[in-house]
């Protein structure tokens, strides 16, 4: 869009926003959408974030709103190989200059080997709307082409209908949707933190080898190249690096077109995603790890089996690892009267139990591969529902290793253990092996990261040996007892030192405990942490305190655990920052402003709201960008913000001292304009930094 | 604790033998086949599986031959459905005739090619397919059928369709005169060709057949007497034609 729509589109926003004021007088029952089409494929319906135009708004926020079938898509700007995207023209709409409409970031769709992007179940495509005559009603005139497919495709032509009168007040529903799709449009800039290092097209055209970037590590990243309708990419070979802050993807070259236009990467990564025009390189980047090592011949795969089995060997001695191995070998030591086939058949089982985790491990490794999903190593180290479960895992048994409480199954479980006669015990044989092989997975990824990626990257068999070797070089020493039972045997008899052992033993159980805190105060942050710490205290005390029935301690003590697992998302959920990117801005506070210029500050106000597309644009293309941004941060300059996502009375009475009832609106205070100087709708960052200096101008005339 | 975990992980390990096999083994999940009848032409029958036209507007995307030009067409195909359908030599081969409604721009139809140019190239197939150009979605898609249809009559039909099932492009007269040089047909011949009548009468017979029929999208199949909307597997393709030889379709097209 150009400068000067970007003006109407700005005031328009302004004028909608004014209508958001009025929301508090106005009723909500003026619904902003269209009467809708509706077929078994689709229900479309146009939306609209005010209820009307408001006075002088130059700019709308409104939305295409689909609602596909089941197993319906759509697609996108760019479809894939083949495909339509959607298309609107606006003929027969009234006071519309000019329409944007922007692109939610899409869905990759394989089927059959034909790869395509899109949309199912719902999407809105957000409208940014730049009216002709500002203030006066609109009439939008929506035609609307677009190709809807299951197993059979079908053209979708339909027409849709939207007034706005002259009126104010939030829809806010509408609003709400617009908003959270225009969230899901990829970012231009460099907002999302990802970033394209090199792109490569080699000269015969059969693959585009790309290398993005991302503060933050990629977690499940897809690549959707553009380079005019006439070309389309396979699907892409996608490996990070970097502890997957290195994106590195490979994509052939299905059909070029003549004429290649700029090549557009658009990056997603769960709900952030960046779309960047990139240039082209002279040469292909490297990727992290290379691929012809992992399909390998039998002496490769031997040898891959090895590192895996030693790597699986060395976790033993991880200290995350070596406790549970404690437990296992201390237990033993207790049954040591039950006979050598006991203790055989004991740690085989155990190692059976880290061989089954491991083939678990494998299989969902396959299952996601299948999904398209990119799984990373110790991944499970990121969830802080899981690490609350480690964490008063250990906590508990730590508790018990110090002698807070002994461990008792309820009779019940124990009459019927001891009626499955030989079978009691072998479960919990089976468990410590598992338990030990899920501990493992932290202590593995510096080890073993690059036999998981070959592993993720491979064929079924590659994946099948990888993970069978490590169960059994983290099983190996219980296949040694279980081989050479007299190896047990040459521990030492128990006595006074078990004592010492088992406080060593709860010290290290306590320290992993302790670890794992560490690393959910990261993930989950401090009050989750501290919320999980809690319960699991709890939890130890009512486990000790002897005098209630076993029955209540354990009920309590499973409550107590539930809660703590539960606090742990749920904390962490609400207390994750969002998204955005760390601002400089404080909160809006009207009262301060006088007070600040009367110090000879400088403030400058931006009232904007989620659903408020101009605002997105004022701030992506103005505000967070030099150097409007390095003005807003100068000392002396204080940058406050003003929320209207919800409607706020407090801030609807300021913006109308200025005669405003909607946003985008933006105004500096200084010693030079202490009544403030209210910038236009859509921002440049000429307007901004000549306000910013006429603000502080008398500032600079009577300190000198 | 320890028990529900391993209760967890014999769940997952399940989900992932069962994803593994519906993954591997589609076919796990087939079904018997059911059919309706329909109105009109009679004796035709509709998979019951496959989409139903019902709450779509029927020829959204054939904004070039609006309803009106197509009457003719409809009046020429009413009074021979099965030649219309499927050519005049019913009685030369014994093979079920399999009449394939299809575009280049829409997914499934690429997938639905492969399937039954395939089957069509087997030597013991039992079936042999019919290409009906069915342009639904678009200019770009109306050029590209009918330079399929011109090349047609230069003998070119296979590799221009081929050609165009693979690749991604948009049917500028640029593009279409590289892929005639490319596959060495006769440039001129092919726009004059793409102009003429017996071209653009193909095309509407073929949407004609299609409204007649009820197709609402594409790909379609229409095997002896069976319509199929959406893109189905080669076992179900070969269940239905085995159907139609046990009940006997010709019996249909020498009534209708």
């Amino acid at each position: 869009m150009n400068k000067f729509s970007r003006l109407f589109v700005a005031k328009l926003i302004l004028l909608v926003c004014l209508g958001f004021l009025g929301a508090g007088l106005a009723s909500m029952s003026n619904a902003a959408e269209s009467g809708s089409f509706s077929n078994p494929a689709l229900e479309a319906r146009l939306i609209a974030a005010e209820n009307g135009v408001g006075p002088n708004a130059t700019s709308l926020s409104a939305g295409l709103h689909l609602k596909l079938g089941e197993g319906w898509k759509t697609y996108w700007r760019s479809p894939g190989e083949v495909g339509i995207p959607p298309s609107i023209d606006w003929a027969g709409s009234e006071n519309v200059e000019e329409v944007e409409l922007l692109w939610p970031a899409p869905e990759r769709f394989t089927a059959f080997g034909i790869e395509n992007f899109g949309y199912h179940d719902e999407v809105v495509f957000p409208l940014r709307i730049a009216l002709s005559d500002p203030g006066a009603p609109v009439r939008l005139n929506a035609n609307v082409t677009l190709l809807t497919c299951s197993t059979v495709c079908v053209p979708q032509e339909f027409t849709l209908t939207l007034s706005l009168p002259r009126a104010s007040g939030i829809d806010a529903d509408a609003a709400a949707l617009i908003s959270a799709y225009a969230e899901k449009v990829p970012e231009e800039g460099a907002e999302s933190g990802i970033s394209i290092q090199s792109a490569y097209l080699d000269p015969d055209m059969t693959a585009l080898t790309l290398v993005a970037h991302s503060e933050r590590p990629f977690a499940g990243p897809d690549v959707f190249p553009e380079l005019g309708a006439g070309t389309a990419f396979g699907k892409p070979d996608i490996r990070l690096g970097d502890g997957g802050r290195l994106l590195w993807a490979r994509l052939p070259v299905l059909s070029a077109a003549a004429d290649l236009p700029d090549l557009r990467i658009t990056v997603t990564d769960g709900d952030r995603a960046a779309s960047l025009f990139t240039e082209l390189a002279d040469a292909a980047p490297q990727p992290p790890f290379a691929l012809d090592r992992v399909l390998p011949g039998l002496a490769e795969l031997a040898w891959i089996a090895a590192i895996a089995f030693l790597g699986g060997l060395v976790l033993n001695v991880m200290p995350c690892v070596l406790p549970v191995l404690s437990i296992k070998l201390s237990s033993a030591m207790k049954s040591r009267d039950q006979g050598v086939g006991r203790i055989r058949k004991g740690f085989a089982v155990s190692a059976l139990g880290v061989l089954a985790f491991m083939w678990s491990l494998a299989a969902l490794t396959l299952a996601a591969r299948g999904l398209g999903m990119t799984v990373g190593w110790g991944l499970q180290f990121q969830n802080p529902v899981f690490l609350a479960v480690m964490f008063i895992v250990l906590a508990v048994f730590s508790a018990n290793l110090f002698g807070a409480f002994e461990i008792e199954l309820p009779s019940s479980l124990q009459t019927r253990l001891a009626r499955a006669g030989g079978g009691k015990g072998y479960s919990g044989d089976f468990a410590t092996g598992a338990f030990a092989a899920i501990l493992a997975t932290p202590c593995s990824a510096p080890f073993l990261g690059t036999a998981v990626a070959f592993a993720l990257a491979g064929r079924l068999l590659d994946i099948a040996v990888i993970f069978t070797a490590l169960g059994i070089g983290l099983a190996l020493p219980y296949l040694i007892v279980a081989a050479f039972p007299a190896a047990i045997s040459r521990l030492p008899k128990p006595g006074r030192w078990m004592l010492w052992l088992k406080i060593l033993l709860g010290l290290a159980l306590a320290g992993t405990a302790g670890w794992l805190f560490w690393v959910l105060i990261g993930v989950g942050g401090m009050t989750s942490a501290l919320a999980v710490l809690t319960a699991s205290a709890v939890l130890v005390v009512i486990l000790s305190f002897s005098r209630l029935a076993a029955g209540a301690r354990l009920s309590g003590a499973a409550a107590t655990g539930a809660l703590a697992i539960f606090l742990a998302g749920f904390l962490s959920a609400a207390g994750t920052p969002n998204a955005k990117p760390a601002t400089d801005w404080a909160a809006f506070d009207r009262r301060e402003i006088p007070k600040l210029v009367s110090r000879g500050e400088v403030v400058f106000v931006d009232v904007t709201a989620d659903w408020c597309l101009t605002c997105k644009a004022n701030k992506a293309l103005v505000l967070d960008r030099a150097p409007v941004r390095t003005a807003l941060r100068a000392p002396g300059v204080t940058a406050m913000q003003a929320d209207w996502t919800r409607p706020d009375e407090a801030i609807s009475r300021y913006l109308e001292t200025f005669d405003r009832y909607g946003i985008p609106f933006n105004a500096v205070y200084g010693p030079g304009a202490p009544e403030g100087i209210v910038l236009p709708e859509l921002l440049s960052s000429e307007a901004v930094l000549s306000a910013l200096e006429k603000a502080a101008e008398r500032a600079v005339a009577s300190g000198g | 604790m320890i028990e529900g975990r391993r209760n967890t992980l014999a769940v997952l390990a399940t989900v992932a033998a069962a994803y593994a096999g519906f993954w591997y083994f589609p076919e796990l999940g087939s079904t018997e086949l059911n059919f309706e009848d329909v109105q009109y032409p009679r004796g035709f029958r509709r998979l019951s599986a496959s989409e139903s036209s019902s709450g779509f507007d029927l020829f959204i995307g054939m904004n070039a031959m609006g309803p009106d030009s197509l009457a003719d067409a409809e009046a020429r195909v009413r009074a021979d459905i099965c030649g219309a359908l499927y050519g005049d030599d019913l009685s030369a081969t014994q093979r079920v005739p399999v009449a394939f409604f299809t575009e280049y721009y829409c997914p499934y139809c690429r997938v639905q090619t492969r399937t039954l140019a395939a089957l069509d190239a087997r030597p013991d197939s039992n079936l042999r397919a019919i290409w009906h150009e069915l342009p639904l979605l678009g200019q770009s898609s109306e050029v590209a059928a009918k330079a399929a249809l011109a090349a047609k009559r230069q003998g070119a039909y296979v590799a221009f369709h081929e050609r165009l099932m693979k690749s991604s492009f948009v049917a500028t007269p640029e593009y279409l005169q590289a892929l005639a040089r490319d596959i060495g047909v006769d440039h001129q011949r092919l726009i004059t060709d793409m102009r003429s009548a017996p071209v653009t009468e193909e095309l509407e017979n073929s949407a004609a057949l299609a409204r007649v029929f009820g197709i609402f999208g594409t790909p379609a199949l229409i095997i002896g007497r069976t319509i199929i909307q959406g893109q189905i597997d080669e076992k179900t393709i070969l269940r239905v034609a085995e159907m139609e030889i046990e009940e006997d379709w010709t019996s249909q097209c020498q009534t209708a």
